[in-house]
């Protein structure tokens, strides 16, 4: 019949276009990233012109083509990049105009509050980024990373706390942010661990249980920071705040942004750490290969219940030294409220295709988008409703061509490129195809 | 159909659809030709000419939840806009989500350059902590803060007379526990004079409220027994029912909370024990308006008051940074509202010795303690 024909022939471009989407090259990958932000920005920009004419305000924003619009989705992407790093460009710079002024505007640095408030946020997703792209590179979908993050931020709030009368000054730093990093990794790595072995031991879908840990750990840390650790000086919901001295130095930037290069560079170094282990070790051979193909790897003699308990202690620990980060850097306490960095985490895993390496390039994006929000959200009269849509748009876009290529690697069969005469038993190109078709019209 | 069609189509479509929607701005659009571009404002002319119109401009940082909350963000806003309409100020304002954001939305209105702000509001006790360290770093900016105490010069404080209304909701109930009094779907058992206080977690803020409410009972009836009990939570409202369900169960009548959405449970206690419930900072007939049928009076904190008394200082030029301001019944920072269902049938001698009180108190004739164990 021709409606099957049709449909067959949908089938079969849909599955050409995985497969080329599977077989993209790195350059490829990043063009086809950039067509995506660029496209969601020109979805975007109706969007906020509708949503302009659909709202009443009082003067006009912008005027395009006579019609007053009441946003002005320039101005607002405007706030949503540039803004996140602090205005940067000269507003006499307009090279389509013939004026060269220098481009960047007098009194800017690099070190401006808006640009910590990005870094900032960049630091966190590379912590909870990686911990997500292990586990899903062992094949584990680990949605629990913001309960990891919870409990290790909660326990290095209280060790931290506990253990800063004992030291002090200089010796304090020095002791006291390695001892508070380390006690976020062990708790998280823990906490990790545990829907890890109940996976290998139980046959527990990981997805359930760390959901279901996420409300665990959040219920849990709000009844002791409500309860027995709760501050009694304060009417929030928080913890002692940790002295000065137990907090990450502020290096080159100041004190009041909450932002330290030495916790940045302690995530590269992870992102290089990570990528190693997972590339160029043993341990990691075993994590990718089980994440590819289980039966293969366990029959290859690799111990799959093992594997998988100890890529989520290191999911884990990665986010729970995502919570340490956020207590050292950021709020200085335990504190109810911690934003979703985990849930983030696994966009920025997915935009980063699961590459370690990809995490850092995706966290700054998302670290741009959480911050702009906030120059947008002040600066602008656009609601904060409509950024959360419009940074929904961009992560929607330039996640969906790496999300497909992931899929397409589990559905599309990886070819190599040119037949290889030694693969034994496999049958052939055209077999192959045949068998798919055979299947698919059996599925009709 | 035709690809090119339907594109066609659907473009011609979505934009006339857009030029039709009926909003947009509602003045005329010549007059903000200078506005776009310039963005970071360094030419200090045009700058400077926008703001000569308006008597100040006005940052105001939401507690987290935001706008449409129902209750405290909405009610500053209100605030905010009352301001707007009768001070000819200009405002702008942010909704964080993020406890952690606090702090740079501040700074963010701290540092504007244009606008730059004369006065940065900062809606709710959550924002105490990143204020008391912006403060200090913009010793230039003025700051206000709703429901807490940050003791910079640059600081504002407004603070809420609590116990003060608690006073009156409390002489309101002793009044009533010995009377016959039926209404809506409550009645009440004048042979006890017992009331119910329950709190959501116990701490300075809630006893203001349980001390003031206990000080109006007694006022009221001197022998009235006051079930005074605290739930830990101020979302839980299984635990408000079961509290306020025992303490109706054993004779009160009538019990007030103070414990937000765990307050609900009282409510529904309040329906199922043939009771009264009396409810907190807002007009909770209105706002839980299922329950007006019994909901005497509510205590209500009024927030618009606190934003809208600190612009029109800056306004007037007396900012009043360092101080701690307490609204009270004097202040119309807190009021007394009586439910839209039941205010009515409350006999009118009651509510006018209500009324002495809160002159009374007004005047200081009556002193209300702010702290349960001083009653």
């Amino acid at each position: 019949m021709s409606g099957d024909d049709r449909s067959g022939g949908a089938r079969r471009r849909g599955r050409a276009a995985l497969e080329r989407l599977v077989r993209a090259s790195a350059a490829e990958r990043v063009f086809i990233s950039t067509a995506a932000l660029v496209l969601s920005m020109a979805v975007g920009v109706v969007i906020v012109l509708a949503a302009g004419r659909m709202t009443t305000c009082g003067e006009a924003a912008a005027v395009y083509f006579g019609v007053g619009f009441c946003y002005d989705p320039f101005a607002v992407y405007d706030s949503l990049f540039l803004g996140a790093l602090g205005n940067p460009i000269n507003p006499l710079f307009r090279p389509l105009e013939g004026q060269f002024a220098p481009p960047f505007r007098r009194g800017w640095s690099p070190l401006n509050g808006q640009m910590a408030v990005t870094l900032r946020e960049t630091t966190i997703l590379v912590f909870t980024g990686l911990s997500v792209a292990v586990a899903f590179r062992a094949g584990i979908f680990n949605i629990g990373t913001q309960g990891q993050l919870v409990v290790g931020a909660l326990a290095t709030a209280l060790a931290a706390l506990y253990a800063s009368p004992l030291v002090a000054g200089l010796v304090g730093t020095l002791v006291l942010i390695p001892f508070g990093l380390l006690v976020g990794a062990l708790s998280g790595g823990l906490y990790g661990a545990i829907p890890g072995a109940l996976k290998a031991y139980a046959d527990a879908n990981e997805v359930i249980t760390t959901i279901m840990l996420n409300f665990v750990a959040t219920g849990v840390a709000l009844y002791l920071v409500a309860g027995p650790f709760k501050d009694p000086a304060s009417a929030a919901n928080e913890t002692v705040s940790l002295p000065g001295y137990a907090i990450f130095p502020p290096v080159v930037f100041e004190p009041r942004d909450d932002f330290s290069v030495l916790a940045l560079l302690f995530g590269v170094a992870l992102v290089g750490g990570v990528y190693y282990l997972l590339e160029h070790t043993a341990f990691g051979y075993d994590i990718r290969t089980s994440g590819i193909q289980p039966e293969a790897a366990e029959y290859g003699g690799v111990d799959a219940e093992r594997t998988v308990v100890s890529s989520m202690a290191i999911s884990g620990a990665l986010g729970g030294l995502g919570g340490a980060v956020y207590v050292l850097m950021i709020i200085g306490n335990y504190q109810t409220g911690i934003p979703a960095y985990g849930f983030d985490g696994i966009t920025v895993s997915i935009l980063a295709g699961n590459n370690p390496l990809g995490v850092g390039f995706a966290a700054f994006l998302f670290g741009v988008l959480k911050s702009g929000s906030i120059v947008v959200d002040v600066n602008t009269g656009a609601p904060p409703q409509l950024v959360g849509v419009l940074r929904g748009l961009i992560i929607l876009f330039v996640a969906m061509p790496e999300f497909f290529r992931l899929l397409g690697r589990r559905v599309v069969a990886i070819e190599p490129e040119r037949p290889v005469a030694t693969d034994g038993g496999r049958p052939g190109d055209g077999g192959d195809d045949a068998g798919a078709e055979a299947g698919g019209e059996v599925d009709e | 159909m035709d690809r090119r069609t339907f594109i066609r189509g659907s473009g011609i479509a979505g934009i006339a659809a857009l030029a039709g929607c009926t909003g947009g701005p509602t003045e005329g659009s010549g007059s903000n030709d200078s506005e776009n571009g310039n963005g970071t404002g360094d030419g200090d002319g045009d700058g400077s000419s926008g703001s000569a119109e308006v008597s100040a401009n006005v940052g105001v940082v939401y507690a987290t939840g935001g706008l449409g909350d129902g209750s405290f963000n909405d009610q500053a806003q209100q605030g905010i806009q009352q301001a707007e309409s009768e001070l000819n100020i200009s405002y702008n304002d942010a909704q964080p989500d993020e406890v952690s954001q606090f702090k740079s939305f501040q700074q963010q209105f701290a540092q504007s350059t244009n606008p730059d702000y004369d006065l940065v509001c900062c809606i709710g006790f959550l924002q105490k902590s990143a204020l008391a360290e912006n403060a200090p770093d913009y010793p230039d900016q003025n700051f206000m803060i709703v429901d807490e105490v940050v003791e910079e010069p640059n600081v504002a404080s407004y603070v809420f007379g609590e116990e003060e209304g608690s006073f009156l909701v409390g002489q309101l109930a002793g009044l009533l526990t010995t009377r016959e009094f039926s209404a809506g779907s409550g009645s009440t058992n004048p042979d006890r004079a017992s009331v119910g206080f329950v709190g959501g977690v116990e701490g300075s803020l809630i006893g203001k409220f349980e001390a003031g409410f206990i000080a109006g009972v007694a006022r009221a009836n001197a022998d009235a027994e006051v079930q005074s009990t605290y739930v830990g939570d101020f979302n839980d409202p299984a635990g408000g029912k079961e509290a306020a369900l025992a303490m109706y169960n054993s004779g009160a009548d009538i019990v007030y909370h103070a414990a937000g959405n765990t307050g609900t449970g009282v409510f529904e206690a309040a329906q199922e024990a043939g009771r009264f419930a009396i409810g907190v900072d807002q007009d909770q007939s209105k706002t839980k308006s299922n329950y007006a049928d019994v909901i005497l009076a509510s205590m209500v904190k009024r927030v618009d008051t606190a934003v809208y008394t600190s612009v029109e200082n800056v306004v007037n030029g007396e900012f009043d940074g360092g101080n701690v301001t307490t609204l009270g019944l004097e202040q119309d920072g807190v009021e007394v509202v009586y439910g839209q269902q039941l205010g009515g049938q409350i006999s009118g001698d009651v509510k006018s010795e209500i009324k002495a009180s809160q002159q009374a108190i007004i005047d200081g004739e009556i002193s209300v303690p702010a702290d349960p164990a001083n009653v």
